[in-house]
């Protein structure tokens, strides 16, 4: 039987292809044959073009042996959610009024991609616009969780991380504004990160809230997970939030054993389930037998996360999806008598609910006599978050709390109640708010299905998450866990 | 219902055409969500704003023309375009 290569990490696949003991061809057609047995119970992609992946296997092969191969992820496929551009293939969204965007241009992301020599393999499932946190909102397809194929994968980026669960793809990219790479990934059981915000270029990123969203790897291994971002992180002036050449040295890892690891006080009670609590505190209690301290921390507006990330987010949501006219690209009504009727026509048949009801909130809250209560106020408890998150990292290393308070819930059971769904991503939202990195690790199982712990790290702090990741992974059996499907 | 709150109004605002039942529901579902939000309100907050994300000058281009992506490809994607042009629904009439 051919050795199962859907289920090897990057790093070995990159062992192997620079070994010359396997092809980037050999590797995609074994990853497109397992596309074909899986993809269409889990729903993870929603475009692959094989010719143009194996054409870039070839490609990537002739580098190689012509002696120009370009590193590490030469030859590895990526898959990318479908709000990041890769030129010449669909940028939909999940969403109708994007149903027949080609892109004209690579993101940054893409560019880098290829000047690793990756290959770019196939558009993955996302809640329409990225907002969401079960990939129901997807106008496209359902996303199922492969550990349970009756539940979500979680969002927006599910079908990043179902595909990685799926063995359908070593790398995957998604996109965070409130929990988005992270949330998903502990609900599949795989590695997400979401960098510093500034550290990675959104150009290309199709934007929802753009004073939060960032562009992130995603593994199955914390390993895989920093191979990628080394890929991605780069300056860009296209991005003028993005860190300049001067300004994006990461702060050294040091010696993961000594690090200071603060626990939110109170992040492990209400509202958590108990499992999801168990699994939580048992990775703190291996970090303290590894030799870490750790201590209680208070983070008092805690409370307050979730109102203003949603105030921000959709005043934010409400300016930035005003391109969507009918003029220029997306969906245009057949009823376009005058301008008027083409906006709103356009609008009104493209967008899905959620993304009309965040429209509708954002510009409530944006509106004339309500802008102060509402957006002005959100800025300042923002400030105050912010504040009290710098705070507590000059006094530790991380901040470890779950990744998400409980497991991945049933296809529908939320589909009904927006609030409830907003709250899976009560631990998320501040790293996005306080534009920290933050990274999920699988740390054990609630029932059969994953639970992540969440680390948050003082800006710039990567490579101490990843060596912590790092330190638990490699005494855990979590990475590359195989789930019969 | 929130104070304030006009749907209507809103949909105008945000370009959106709503059923009556959309109407209804969405009313609902953002009453409930702003009562959320009432925490934001009674907080005690700072008087200044994060202004971490504030455009530093250093981190502006200089405004000079560069490559882009060229008539053809903008076109291309574009829903309805003639002569290498962009077209939509008569702006302006004809007796105004």
């Amino acid at each position: 039987m051919a050795d199962a290569l859907h289920t090897l990490s990057a790093a070995e696949l990159g062992r192997r292809l620079a070994a010359g003991s396997l092809t980037s061809r050999a590797l995609c057609e074994a990853l497109l044959a397992r596309y074909d047995a899986v993809n269409e119970k889990v729903g993870a992609f929603t475009h692959l073009d094989r010719a143009d992946v194996l054409a870039q296997a070839d490609a990537s092969d002739a580098r190689r042996q012509a002696g120009q191969g370009r590193g590490p992820l030469e030859g590895i496929p990526v898959a990318i959610k479908d709000n990041i551009a890769v030129k010449g293939q669909p940028l939909t969204c999940s969403s109708k009024m994007l149903a027949s965007l080609v892109s004209p241009y690579d993101s940054h992301v893409a560019e880098r991609l290829r000047a690793a020599g990756a290959i770019l393999y196939g558009r993955l499932n996302m809640d329409e616009f990225a907002m969401g946190s079960s990939t129901e909102n997807s106008a496209v397809r359902k996303t199922f969780n492969p550990w349970d194929l009756a539940r979500i994968p979680g969002g927006s980026s599910g079908g990043s991380a179902a595909a990685l669960a799926a063995g359908l793809v070593p790398l995957s990219l998604g996109s965070d504004t409130g929990g988005s790479i992270r949330q998903p990934a502990s609900h599949c059981g795989v590695v997400g990160l979401k960098p510093t915000y500034g550290l990675v270029s959104r150009f290309g990123l199709v934007a929802f809230a753009s004073s939060l969203d960032q562009i992130g790897p995603m593994a199955r291994s914390v390993e895989d997970c920093e191979l990628l971002l080394t890929a991605l992180a780069s300056a860009d002036v296209r991005d003028m939030t993005c860190f300049g050449p001067a300004e994006r040295a990461l702060t050294p890892a040091g010696d993961a054993k000594q690090l200071r690891i603060g626990v939110p006080k109170g992040f492990l009670g209400k509202g958590v389930a108990p499992e999801v609590a168990a699994a939580v505190e048992a990775a703190i209690a291996f970090y303290r037998a590894q030799g870490c301290a750790v201590s209680e921390v208070e983070l008092p507006s805690a409370d307050l996360a979730v109102p203003t990330y949603y105030v921000v987010a959709t005043a934010e949501a409400s300016s930035n999806l005003g391109r969507y006219d009918g003029v220029r690209y997306g969906h245009r009504s057949a009823q376009a008598g005058t301008p008027f009727e083409m906006m709103t026509n356009s609008r009104s048949e493209g967008f899905g609910a959620e993304v009309k009801r965040r429209i509708l909130l954002g510009t409530f809250v944006l509106s004339a006599g309500y802008a102060d209560a509402y957006y002005n106020r959100a800025l300042r408890a923002r400030a105050k978050i912010r504040a009290e998150y710098l705070a507590a990292l000059a006094q530790v290393d991380v901040l470890l709390t779950p990744t998400v308070p409980t497991p991945a819930f049933k296809v529908g059971e939320k589909a009904s109640d927006p609030l409830q769904l907003y709250l899976e991503d009560i631990f998320t939202i501040p790293a996005n708010l306080a534009g920290l990195p933050a990274l999920s690790v699988p740390c054990g199982k609630s029932g059969h299905l994953p639970v992540g712990f969440h680390l948050v790290g003082a800006p710039l702090s990567e490579a101490k998450l990843l060596a912590a990741g790092r330190l638990f992974e490699a005494a855990h059996g979590f990475a590359h866990q195989q789930v019969a499907l | 219902m929130a104070e304030g709150f006009d749907i209507d109004h809103l949909a105008k605002l945000a370009r959106l055409n709503l059923t009556d039942a959309e109407k209804a529901l969405y009313s609902t579902q953002l009453s409930s969500i702003l009562g959320h939000f009432r925490a934001l309100a009674e907080a005690d907050l700072p008087s200044s704003v994060d202004d971490a994300r504030v455009v530093r000058e250093a981190a502006l281009r200089s405004d000079e023309p560069g490559p882009s992506l060229g008539a053809e490809a903008v076109t291309r994607i574009a829903p309805a375009a003639r002569d290498g042009q962009i077209s939509v629904p008569r702006v302006v009439d004809d007796e105004s």
